[in-house]
This record gives C-alpha cells, sequence and structure tokens, in this order.
C-alpha cells in the first residue's frame, strides 16, 4: 500500500463520507423519534394497518403487525431501506468511482507514471473504501444503538442488534466489491455510477418482489438482500454461517477478479 | 552505441484486430535527444504508452535501463519524468498542492525548492487552482511535474501542444540544460520543425512500423531532391518513366516538379534534347522528406 496515495483518499473521500453518514444518521435518528408515540397510539395505527392488504405491508418488511412492538422490531422494519439500500448504494458509488475516475479525469496518466506498482494503487484504494464502510457502517450503528436506547420501554437483545449490522456491513462489502469489478471490468474510461445504482435498486425490487409473490419467491435467492436475515424479533435469530460464507465467498470472489483485471488492464483516458 | 536507454524489440500492440503498432525495434543511447514523428494514429503514443505501463504489449518487448518495462516498472518510474499528451491533473488542487503530491510518490528531497525552481523558470503561477490555469499553464504543470525527481530520461508526448511560441523557446532551453546535465529526451511529435531544431536522431512512424531511424543531418543530406522543371515547349510527359520520381505536380503551363531520389545521370539524361525554360533542383524541407516517407 502506498501511504501518499492512501491520504490523498481518505481526504478526497472524507465529505462524501460524512454527508452520506450524516443523512443515514439523521433518518435513523428521526425515525426512532416517532417510536415512543406510535405506542402510545398503537391501537389505532394497529387499526389502520390492518385495512392495508398484506403484499403491501410485506413490501415494507412488515410481516407481522407485532414486530413494531418491540422496539428492535421497529428499528429494522423502518430503518431497513436506509441500512441496507442506501448504505450499499453509497458502497457501490464509492468503490466503482475510485479506481474509474482515474481514467475518465485523465489523471491516471499521471498516478500510473509514479513508481507504484498497479497493486499498490488497487491495495491502496482498496484499504479506503474499507474503512469508509467500516466508518459508514460504525457511526450509523451507534447512532441506531443509541436511538433505541433512548427511546426503549423494555429490554431488547443487544445480541440481535450487532447481527443485524454485521449483516449490513456484509452487505454493503459485497456491493462494494462489485463496484470495484465493474469499474475494472470497464474497457472505456465513463461513470458507471447509474449503473451501479441501478443495480442495488433493481436488485432489492427483485428481493422485495419475490417476498410478495409466492410464484415467484426463488428468484430472491438470486439478490444478496436475501441472505440478510432481518427477522430479529425471532428468539432463535443468530449469525447463519451459510449467510455469512455466501456474502464472504462473493466478495473476495470480486475482488480477486477485480484485482486481476486491474493489474493487466490497458488503461485509456 | 553503449547499453541503450531504452532498447524495443519487435514490440507490437494489436487493439482486437486493428493495429497499434507491429514489430517495432528501436534503440536509443544514453544521453541522445531523440525525436520520433508521425501524423496521428501512426502509433507514436502507442509506443510511449507501452513503455509507461499504462497498456500492455501485445508482443516483443521493451527495456529501459535494462529494465523490462511490464515487469520492472516501479523501478523503471523513479528514474523517467513523463509528459503525457493528454491528461489532467487533479482540477481540485492548486498546482502548488499537485506537484508536491507527484514529488512524494518520488520522495525527492527538497521538493519545494525543486518545484519552486522549476516554475519560476516557466513563470506559472503555484498558488492557482488547477480548473483555473489555461491548457498552457496546465502543460506548463505537466512539464514541472516531469521534471520534479531530475529524471535520467525525460519521455514526452507531443509536449508543446499548448504552449505559446515564447514559452516553446522557454521549454526547448529547459531541456537542452537537462540533456546538458545528461538527461536522455524521448520526444514525440508531429512538428517538424521542433524535432528537426532540437532533436539529433529521429525515428519515422508509419502505419505502426519504423520506416526510418536517422540522424537529423544525415536525413537531409539524402539524396532525395526537389525537382522543378518548366518546359520551353509543350511537354508530353504526363509522367516520367524513370525510378526514383514521387509525389509528381504537373502544371498547366509546361510545368512539373516531383520529389526525385533516383540517378541523377539519369534524370539529366532524360531532360537531354528537350527546351527547358527553368530548372531547379533543390533540398527538400525536413517536411517535404517526411511526407516522402509517407509515400513510399
Amino acid at each position: 500500500m502506498n501511504y501518499n496515495l492512501f491520504i490523498r483518499e481518505i481526504r478526497r473521500n472524507a465529505f462524501s463520507l460524512i454527508v452520506w453518514t450524516g443523512i443515514l444518521t439523521f433518518l435513523i435518528t428521526v425515525t426512532m423519534s416517532v417510536y415512543p408515540v406510535f405506542l402510545e397510539n398503537q391501537s389505532k395505527i394497529m387499526g389502520m394497518l390492518s385495512i392495508i392488504p398484506p403484499e403491501a405491508l410485506e413490501f415494507k418488511g412488515i410481516s407481522n403487525f407485532s414486530d413494531l412492538l418491540s422496539v428492535l422490531g421497529f428499528y429494522t422494519v423502518n430503518n431497513i431501506i436506509y441500512m441496507l439500500v442506501l448504505g450499499s448504494v453509497y458502497s457501490i458509488v464509492l468503490s466503482s468511482n475510485i479506481i474509474l475516475k482515474e481514467e475518465y479525469n485523465k489523471t491516471a496518466e499521471y498516478l500510473l507514471t509514479r513508481p507504484l506498482t498497479r497493486s499498490e494503487i488497487f491495495r491502496s484504494k482498496l484499504s479506503v473504501i474499507f474503512i469508509n464502510i467500516m466508518l459508514l457502517n460504525l457511526i450509523t450503528s451507534i447512532a441506531g444503538f443509541l436511538s433505541i436506547v433512548l427511546v426503549k420501554k423494555g429490554t431488547f437483545s443487544l445480541n440481535a442488534f450487532l447481527i443485524l449490522s454485521l449483516y449490513t456491513l456484509l452487505l454493503n462489502l459485497l456491493f462494494a466489491s462489485a463496484g470495484l469489478l465493474i469499474s475494472t471490468a470497464v474497457k472505456r474510461p465513463r461513470p458507471v455510477t447509474t449503473l451501479c445504482i441501478g443495480l442495488v435498486i433493481i436488485l432489492y425490487f427483485v428481493f422485495t418482489i419475490s417476498k410478495i409473490t409466492q410464484s415467484v419467491a426463488k428468484i430472491g435467492y438470486l439478490t444478496p438482500f436475501k441472505y440478510v436475515d432481518t427477522n430479529v424479533i425471532d428468539p432463535a435469530y443468530r449469525l447463519d454461517p451459510v449467510n455469512v460464507i455466501y456474502f464472504i465467498c462473493f466478495t473476495l470472489f470480486f475482488l480477486v477478479v477485480s484485482y486481476r483485471i486491474y493489474l493487466r488492464k490497458d488503461i485509456y483516458t | 552505441m553503449n547499453e541503450p536507454i531504452i532498447d524495443i524489440t519487435d514490440l507490437s500492440k494489436f487493439y482486437g484486430k486493428s493495429r497499434g503498432i507491429e514489430n517495432v525495434n528501436l534503440e536509443i543511447g544514453r544521453g541522445e535527444v531523440f525525436g520520433f514523428i508521425g501524423p496521428n494514429g501512426a502509433g507514436k503514443s502507442t509506443t510511449i504508452r507501452i513503455l509507461m505501463n499504462l497498456i500492455f504489449p501485445s508482443g516483443g518487448s521493451a527495456r529501459i535501463m535494462g529494465l523490462d518495462v511490464v515487469r520492472q516498472t516501479k523501478e523503471i518510474k523513479r528514474k523517467v519524468g513523463y509528459i503525457p499528451s493528454d491528461a489532467n491533473a487533479y482540477s481540485y488542487m492548486d498546482a502548488e498542492e499537485f506537484l508536491t503530491y507527484m514529488a512524494r510518490f518520488h520522495d525527492v528531497p527538497d521538493a519545494p525548492g525543486r518545484i519552486r525552481e522549476l516554475s519560476e523558470r516557466l513563470e506559472l503561477d503555484l498558488n492557482r487552482k488547477i480548473s483555473d490555469l489555461s491548457s498552457g499553464n496546465k502543460k506548463k504543470v505537466s512539464i514541472i511535474q516531469s521534471l520534479v525527481n531530475s529524471p535520467e530520461l525525460l519521455i514526452m508526448d507531443e509536449p508543446t501542444a499548448g504552449l505559446d511560441p515564447l514559452m516553446q523557446s522557454v521549454f526547448f532551453d529547459l531541456l537542452r540544460s537537462e540533456n546538458q546535465r545528461g538527461v536522455t529526451i524521448f520526444f514525440s511529435s508531429h512538428i517538424l520543425g521542433e524535432v528537426q531544431m532540437f532533436c539529433r536522431r529521429v525515428a519515422v512512424i508509419k502505419e505502426g512500423k519504423i520506416v526510418q531511424v536517422e540522424d537529423i543531418d544525415t536525413l537531409r543530406k539524402k539524396q532525395l531532391k526537389k525537382v522543378f522543371i518548366e518546359f520551353g515547349e509543350q511537354a508530353d510527359e504526363t509522367n516520367i518513366s524513370i525510378p526514383g520520381v514521387v509525389n509528381l505536380v504537373t502544371g498547366s503551363d509546361n510545368a512539373m516538379s516531383f520529389m526525385f531520389s533516383g540517378d541523377i545521370n539519369e534524370l539529366t539524361g532524360f531532360l537531354s534534347g528537350r527546351k527547358i525554360n527553368n530548372l531547379m533542383i533543390e533540398e527538400p524541407s525536413l517536411d517535404e522528406i517526411f511526407m516522402h516517407y509517407y509515400q513510399i
């Protein structure tokens, strides 16, 4: 890894990290601040929810009304789109740009003619991706934890909260590795941000459709969202080794392929 | 020649089925000022980009200072400066920040001093944002970054584009002083005048292949002549059937001109017995020599 490049990339991406972390933290804390009001008016809200078709509720991530009554269930149902989807969008946008932007901004001619190997460039940028995603997840998880602690009326499972946070991190890292793969695989240097954001949204949409439509339930397995277990209310909730292996294997596979492509890639500007 | 500083052997690059360069062979000695000329698309940038390991060769090999450009690129880049033809510095940095950032990769002992010295010579305001610089000033930034590590070899791809004539003169003075302290210069251009003025040896590249490697002086002294004839009678010839005539242009007033690389005795034999009003045989310009290589 090259320290000079690493520090510059950390600085370069700091503003984006602050903005994304700030927005996610804000959304999570604002959503959780509603929880006490929700509990006070639970009978009215449950009445309202009961007239909504189950498919529509499932689309929102509500499988069971009682999920919403527990603070962790409320946190998961209401923040899942922020934690999983927006966190993944941030991760894939960061990773798909960090190497490719040197090409389409025509700065690669300078960077790649310094005394650096391609491997050092890749590893330096990968470290920045990893640190940024870790920080995003750490700060939003701390914000989520504090919000839960502040609004809870009973106890909640810290273990379940940590497992959910770990799943979120694994999902974000998987999308980051996919972003790297896309950016190293493109032949012509041009931004792939729209493609990457579209990929996350489409996969989430496919996952949601698979949840509410029994006939296409199996297509959910094609999306990584399926491997994030959000059933935090289940007393048997635990970290499923199969899911963890899925995330680790795909992430490593995408990283290794990206790395090997980048080592032999012709750089055009 | 001692061990060449650049040694290219049968170097080829194909983009799918289309040709970039094909079987390029070139040796450049230490301390040389070497010109690499050819029109756009001839393969100059492709060759240079392989030397800088921006792209990978399809075949052959290239070595700089005895080091392989693919496997030992990091070691090579410690000792090489490079001016790209088309590149952008980081637009959000100011010139000083960018140059300092570039210098840090080389661990230059007195980077601020070196940057200041070069920027004063090229009259560059270091405090301006890159995004606010004119194309000429951006080129100055590019020149400075290539020299900041005091390289042994300077590889330049169309380096004068964007520089005004006054600054081109300063730039060439700077290169001469670098060359005097032993820096080898590999200079790619499609502007023959500057190659003629600055380089001692030149390679001409045509459609991805080297067609000539010559001293500039030798190139000029070649038998190639520029011939202009104005006949004093109706000239029947629309062609001259002696070897060595190219670029034949016939005028409406019994005049013709052509480039001639054949036996001058055959030409005088052809002209004998004809009435001639005017005959000029002169040294062609480098441009005309260059065009000649493109037509043979």
